[in-house]
């Protein structure tokens, strides 16, 4: 949908621990009891504070489509040599 | 032949794992061979010199003056440099050796080593260390960086392959959680564990079962042998991005938030816990500034200890 934030669970990666649903204020995940993982259940609701994929200790959630907020403490070098890592 | 990628390699300070792990690529260096001509490699061919190369893998921390001379080297005769491996990278556990000055270091090693005799410093044929270990990126200009401890065999096969296909890497900034089998499980468990303390559960998560492991603070480029198989992760592939990237994120406050999350143990309880534990959190990678700048890393106010120790 356009307009909406994208987020991807990358599967194999959750450990299930139930994180996510812990910490997102708008209540966007949802916990399949069967295959014991969280699931994006109402990305509509998200508001990309981007609190999920930073507590997640499998760095399993990612995010697209959202305006990305630039931290003023980033130094130009520093945010270069992030990006060259393989 | 013209057409093949020109690779040289090159192995400063560190134990050598990260070019055993080339060697480990096994039958598929093959399907690499087609596209690269491998040239200065200390562990596959025996070339001395430094060929021009278009692509140089740089293993290994800056200790001696010889690696930093070997490092320039390398930097002069290719064209793309990969800072290959912890080393490399954050300083690796040669990094660890700022915290000690020289004089502690050799005298450890050869003066009052137990396990030898003698006791004589090595004088003739062997480069004086430098004051501090340095990551590569601080002496020479790198472009790409591939951290591990060393990289597993997969990731520097596909890193090379994206670099000569030019495409981005199968590689995703994931933790070693993302590839570990335990399951993330809420307890009861109501104090921090040390490693010693008991069998743990083959299937739970360390966290879950009060034992710190740095899996979740630490960058997949491993595959998890060691939560796999019992141990926990001590982060040897360096931190995860986030912990790179945003200052007031740190290795002890990271693993406290999610244990605490776990378990029924405060937050507070386990970055205690972390802080007591010899430093040793940040063992693979204190030498880099990456690390060394954070506000909440002490490393400056050690150094700063060990210059007031007396330094020539």
């Amino acid at each position: 949908m356009e307009g909406m934030v994208d987020i991807q669970i990358h599967e194999a990666a959750c450990r299930g621990c139930r994180m996510c649903l812990d910490i997102c204020p708008t209540d966007v995940f949802a916990f399949d009891e069967g295959r014991g993982m969280a699931t994006v259940q109402a990305a509509e609701d998200c508001i990309a504070c981007l609190s999920c994929a930073y507590l997640c200790p499998s760095n399993a959630i990612s995010h697209h489509q959202f305006h990305a907020v630039k931290n003023f403490y980033r130094d130009i070098s520093f945010c270069r040599r992030m990006e060259r890592f393989l | 032949m013209g057409s093949k990628v020109r690779l040289n390699t090159d192995w400063l300070s560190d134990c050598g794992g990260c070019h055993i792990a080339i060697v480990d690529i096994h039958e598929r260096i093959l399907e690499l061979l087609g596209a690269i001509e491998l040239q200065r490699c200390p562990v596959l061919t025996d070339i001395k010199g430094y060929p021009d190369a278009d692509l140089g893998l740089v293993s290994g921390a800056i200790r001696t003056e010889h690696d930093r001379h070997s490092a320039e080297a390398m930097r002069k005769s290719c064209k793309r440099i990969i800072a290959f491996g912890t080393c490399a990278v954050y300083g690796g556990v040669p990094g660890a050796g700022s915290v000690h000055t020289r004089e502690q270091i050799l005298d450890y090693a050869y003066g009052h080593n137990p396990t030898t005799e003698g006791h004589t410093l090595p004088a003739d044929g062997v480069d004086s260390l430098e004051k501090l270990v340095t990551p590569i990126d601080e002496v020479i200009e790198v472009d790409l960086y591939l951290p591990g401890c060393p990289p597993h065999p997969a990731f520097i096969f596909d890193a090379l392959l994206a670099v000569i296909e030019g495409r981005p890497p199968k590689a995703k900034d994931e933790t070693v959680c993302a590839r570990c089998h335990r399951r993330m499980e809420r307890t009861e468990v109501s104090h921090v564990l040390a490693n010693h303390d008991g069998i743990a559960n083959r299937t739970q998560c360390f966290l879950s079962q009060g034992y710190v492991c740095l899996g979740s603070v630490t960058l997949d480029r491993c595959m998890a042998p060691c939560p796999n198989n019992g141990v926990v992760c001590t982060g040897c592939a360096g931190p995860t991005m986030q912990v790179l990237t945003e200052p007031n994120r740190d290795i002890r406050t990271e693993v406290g938030d999610r244990m605490a999350a776990l378990t029924k143990i405060p937050r507070k309880e386990v970055i205690e816990s972390i802080e007591r534990a010899a430093k040793t959190h940040y063992a693979y990678a204190m030498a880099t500034e990456m690390i060394g700048k954070k506000p909440t890393f002490l490393i400056e106010k050690w150094v700063a200890a060990i210059e007031e120790e007396g330094q020539p």
